[in-house]
């Protein structure tokens, strides 16, 4: 049998097994299983067992668990309540200011862990009553939480882009500096479109009465130092890494004690939020890093057919395409994909399909990360199913229906789109930063 | 049969959930060996031992965890149709597929004895400065994956009651 065909087969069946609803790193590890033994009998069966070798020697891999236990230890012990009041009273006296004040909230959040769950949860849970009860319309407000919580897999530290840089096999730190630029770019543009549809309507984003405006300049003043935490959270870590002072697998490490020493000088890490946050920690990191030994076997066993050079070669040499148009056609598929696909398939599946497509056809691998990365939060939120959607539900106060939170994405999957186009017109968005740092 | 099944369920269960519990704090000796790294890098001389020391912290914690982390339900399943079934129906299909995670789990530690028969023979270290030696990581991996594997039969013999409708 032909090797495109081997790789189909595969590819199939692992889809079908994932159709189930079996857990997605049985299923996955199962077909990997499988095809190795089938392909090349006992000596096949090592692979399953090799990459999990192959994940212990994969030292950045460490900062997983350390970023999640952040993401939980910051929302568990609710230490961003204070970051919410700063912008509500800064911002609150602007048409639309609360929810700009929920998108400088996520940049900061995002700022402090690698996901965008913890996001979420504090978009959701914190700012989304308040400013309901305000009178901001709702469905642009569900899209404010949304959008901006996604940023927490853009703006450094990232799990997706250290993820992404394993099978990528590219520097972490380069990728981080690299989503450091466009994910402000993306807030602004998020900041902008609000400031102008409040400008034109300003019953969406009505400001705050007089009388909540009356608040001392000492007092204001005072929660403007609640902004210093997450700063000196991210100084702490970055500051350490940037001078060369510490690698970043033990950079994350100062990060999640850091954070971990905020809550408790704080007065909020109690044995619950202690419990809650390292039971969840635990769940999250085993769930990431189980889904990685079976999709380092299955690329493994798929690496080992050589099927990505036969689909190189068909679309290069048989088709004649302009490498441009593969990687548009990419790009494209990946987001259809991605409005079916689970997110962390998504990360594990199509990532090792076309990461080496990509350097084959000679594009440069730390700014298709960062492409990679903002297709994959337009996916986290595209309807019927995106991760932030179904979070969203279950966080997310009653009046907001299903209905809401699906059109309520609709303008800000557009922005991601304009923004995704722009880094991919003019690639110096991405390169200039890590080129600039690491003097390329 | 029945006594044996709920006997069988509730010793691996009890283990699994106690080593999880356990593990789970083990995050903060991951954060102590880092700490130490970079404060050892910084003042005195960098430790040779913490890098390694480190990934092994990493692979214990997510590998023994892994039981625990099944019993939480954290494991993600893609549920376009899964979410829609009855829970009988869910039993049902599990009951199937679970088998291949049966299998990928018994592939590993099949091939995992293996390495660590290999290791405890010729004394394999690891090719670095510090040159430890490899057998004590791979028997925690293999006793990781065999409890993970009692899970997994664990889950197995839940969803077989879910579908006969014994209560266990």
């Amino acid at each position: 049998m032909q090797y495109e065909l081997i790789g189909l087969l595969m590819f199939s069946s692992m889809m079908l097994m994932l159709f189930t609803g079996q857990r997605m790193f049985g299923a996955i590890g199962a077909v990997a299983a499988v095809a190795a033994i089938t392909l090349w009998g006992v000596g096949g069966s090592d692979i399953p067992f090799s990459s999990a070798i192959k994940l212990m020697k994969w030292y950045p891999l460490l900062t997983l668990p350390m970023f999640i236990f952040m993401g939980y230890v910051l929302s568990e012990s609710k230490i961003a309540d204070d970051l919410y009041k700063m912008f509500h009273v800064w911002m609150g006296p602007l048409n639309g200011g609360l929810a700009i004040g929920t998108i400088g909230l996520m940049v900061l959040v995002s700022a402090m862990n690698g996901l965008s769950v913890a996001g979420m949860a504090i978009g959701a849970t914190i700012a989304l009553p308040e400013l309901l009860k305000r009178g901001y319309d709702k469905r642009m407000v569900t899209g404010v939480v949304q959008a901006g919580s996604s940023l927490g897999i853009l703006v450094p530290p990232s799990v997706v882009l250290v993820l992404y840089a394993m099978i990528a096999r590219q520097p972490v730190g380069q990728l981080w500096l690299a989503g450091l630029i466009p994910g402000l770019i993306m807030a602004a543009m998020f900041v902008i479109y609000i400031a102008v549809r409040c400008k034109i309507n300003p019953s969406l984003g009505p400001a705050l009465p007089v009388e909540e405006r009356n608040i001392s300049t000492r007092e204001k003043l005072r929660l403007l130092s609640a902004g210093m935490l997450p700063l000196g959270i991210f100084a702490a870590m970055m500051v350490p890494f940037v001078n060369g002072w510490t690698s970043l697998v033990e950079a994350s490490a100062v990060g999640a004690m850091a954070a971990f020493l905020a809550a408790i000088l704080k007065g909020r890490m109690s044995y619950k939020v202690l419990e809650a946050s390292v039971r969840q920690t635990l769940a999250i990191s085993c769930m990431f890093m189980w889904i990685i030994l079976a999709a380092l076997a299955f690329g493994a066993v798929f690496d080992g057919l050589g099927a990505v050079k036969a689909i190189e070669y068909l679309f290069t040499e048989q088709m004649g395409l302009n490498p441009w148009i593969i990687l548009i056609m990419m790009q494209l598929s990946f987001l259809i994909m991605g409005t079916f696909l689970d997110d962390t398939a998504m990360l594990v599946i199509v990532a090792p399909l076309f990461v080496p497509l990509v350097a084959a056809l000679g594009f440069n691998l730390i700014w298709y990360g960062v492409l990679y990365t903002i297709t994959t939060q337009i996916a986290y939120m595209t309807p019927p199913f995106g991760y932030n959607l179904f979070l969203m539900r279950a966080m997310a106060p009653p009046e907001i229906t299903m209905r809401d939170i699906y059109q309520s994405i609709l303008p800000f999957v557009l922005i991601m789109v304009l923004a995704l186009a722009m880094m991919m017109a003019f690639p110096e968005i991405v390169l200039w930063l890590p080129n600039y740092v690491y003097g390329n | 049969m029945i006594q044996f099944a709920r006997r069988y369920i509730h010793i691996v269960d009890t283990v699994n959930r106690r080593l999880g519990r356990v593990m789970m704090y083990s995050i903060f000796v991951m954060v102590g060996i880092l700490l130490w790294s970079s404060i050892s890098k910084t003042f005195f001389l960098p430790s040779l031992w913490t890098l390694e020391i480190a990934q092994f912290a990493m692979v214990a914690y997510y590998i023994l965890g892994g039981p625990y982390s099944i019993q939480l339900g954290a494991n993600v399943r893609m549920d376009l149709f899964y979410s829609g079934w009855t829970t009988r129906k869910k039993a049902q299909v599990d009951a199937i597929t679970v088998l291949f995670l049966i299998f990928y789990l018994g592939v590993m530690l099949y091939s995992g004895w293996d390495s660590l028969s290999y290791s405890l023979k010729y004394g394999e270290r690891s090719p670095t400065a510090w040159r430890p030696y490899l057998w004590p990581i791979k028997l925690t991996m293999c006793i990781g994956l065999f409890l993970m594997l009692l899970q997994a039969i664990s889950e197995l013999i839940k969803d077989i009651a879910t579908i006969k409708g014994v209560k266990l």
